[in-house]
């Protein structure tokens, strides 16, 4: 039997001292300074220091026991101001239920972790992230000219593009970007899948996949009718017109190594060379995102109604951090039968195959 | 002198490329150039501490080159140090840097 642990209290005092005990104190005093960080009134401030507090530590904030931020405000979004990663979460723009702002990233942030919230909501009953209503934060403008968009454990991130790989502003313009980082925070509070070689390629395909579910869900499209480009047109033209194709594979950008089979598997060291991407994370998850597209476009309809549900099981209940392409397929032929029947089944079972996972 | 910054993973987990050569920028240029190699300490880097990786997290490999000697140093986003920060800022405001994407 596991130890019994005890309740968390949670204590009123200054939040700077909070934020030294959060990082210094006794384990004990570490856990309660977090909780009242966490649950005091002064959120502005806690979110900041939240944010730090996970970056020093090196360890996602939403995942400490009593540590989500459930503010009961659905969304917010923070202007970073273009001075990097001290300043998160920034100046505060746009709260939930306010009204648009001039600034069109804002806006974009605000409707489309909108969109994802409510995706998850309506379609899997599922409450935000961690599923119990955790606030979705984002910041826009990060750094100078900042080329990425990123889930950082506890916020989302999105820089302006430096118009030499993303076009300027692109970041929060697609719809399936914020999806896909939102999903790495659903991610991260379910399966946990560790960012190394195939379970690495696995987290990166399920942000891939829901990325283009919301996507798809907010133009109204069918599995055939979907484009399965993620990131279409935020790159710079010289470039190429998406991020990654989910039905072709290595055909969305000059440079796209992505393999749709195992037998072009990429085999990479997850040895700390940016080159080597962890492994292949970004290389391999072409393979587990067209064993996806496949699968929906057999079984027909909107992809979110049955390839969706079932990946959406797989990733919550069926996972562990180090699962493989190959357990994560029987997955969902598992999972494809429990819920629909034999057909869905062999359906889903057929894609694996087309890719070269099963045999 | 030559500085090579490496900018990879992300959400794309595109490989780019920038270099910029001393000898390629205008006199009081390549010494601005030489200070701020000098503040961002890059041969006195310890070797970064093994991060639990974070999904789409931009990582930087920075080479250094002068003189026959050679140093390399790694960050991600999340340990890049300032004055790092700062040099590969001012390397990117450079019309004289070289930019490519590696395949």
């Amino acid at each position: 039997m596991g130890a019994t642990r005890k309740p968390t209290r949670c204590s009123i005092a200054p939040p700077d001292l909070l934020g030294r005990l959060a990082v210094e104190g006794t384990p004990e005093q570490r856990e309660a300074a977090t909780c009242a960080l966490a649950t005091s009134a002064a959120m502005r401030s806690q979110r900041a220091v939240m944010g730090q507090l996970g970056r020093r530590l090196n360890i996602r904030t939403g995942s400490l026991a009593g540590a989500t931020l459930e503010t009961g405000e659905r969304l917010s979004v923070y202007d970073n101001q273009t001075q990097g990663r001290q300043f998160l979460p920034g100046v505060l723009v746009r709260g939930w239920e306010a009204p648009a702002v001039v600034d069109t990233s804002v806006n974009q942030a605000y409707d489309g972790s909108n969109a994802t919230y409510e995706f998850y909501r309506d379609q899997f009953g599922r409450s935000s992230l961690d599923g119990v209503g955790m606030e979705l934060v984002s910041t826009v403008h990060y750094g100078v000219g900042f080329d990425n968009a990123f889930w950082d454990g506890s916020q989302m991130v999105y820089g302006d593009g430096s118009g030499r790989i993303f076009k300027i502003g692109a970041l929060t313009s697609a719809i399936d970007v914020i999806a896909h980082e939102l999903t790495h925070g659903v991610t991260e509070f379910t399966a946990g899948l560790v960012y190394s070689k195939q379970s690495g390629a696995l987290n990166e395909s399920f942000s891939d996949v829901f990325g283009s579910l919301v996507k798809q869900h907010s133009l109204n499209q069918t599995a055939a009718e979907a484009s399965w480009l993620i990131g279409e047109g935020i790159l710079v033209p010289e470039l190429g017109a998406a991020l990654r194709s989910m039905i072709h594979p290595g055909t969305a950008y000059s440079g796209d190594r992505q393999p749709g089979n195992m037998a072009e598997y990429v085999n990479l060291p997850d040895n700390n060379d940016p080159r080597n991407d962890n492994g292949g994370v970004h290389i391999n998850s072409g393979i587990p995102n067209r064993a996806f597209a496949l699968a929906a476009i057999a079984l027909g309809g909107h992809a979110w109604e049955k390839a969706g549900r079932i990946w959406y099981e797989v990733l919550t209940t069926r996972l562990r951090p180090t699962t493989q392409f190959d357990a994560a397929a029987h997955a969902t032929i598992d999972v494809a039968g429990m819920i629909f029947g034999e057909a869905e089944q062999v359906a889903v079972h057929n894609a694996w195959k087309e890719v070269g996972v099963l045999s | 002198m030559k500085l090579t910054i490496i900018r990879a993973g992300g959400i794309a987990g595109i490989v780019a490329r920038t270099e910029l050569d001393q000898q390629a920028l205008p006199k009081s240029a390549a010494k601005d150039f030489a200070g701020e190699v000098s503040r961002a300490r890059l041969s006195d880097q310890p070797p970064p501490p093994p991060d639990v990786p974070r999904p789409d997290t931009q990582l930087y490999e920075l080479n250094l080159e002068w003189t026959g000697r050679e140093v390399t140093a790694r960050y991600t986003d999340d340990s890049l140090p300032e004055d790092v920060r700062l040099l590969v800022a001012w390397v990117d405001s450079r019309p004289e840097r070289v930019e490519s994407i590696e395949l």
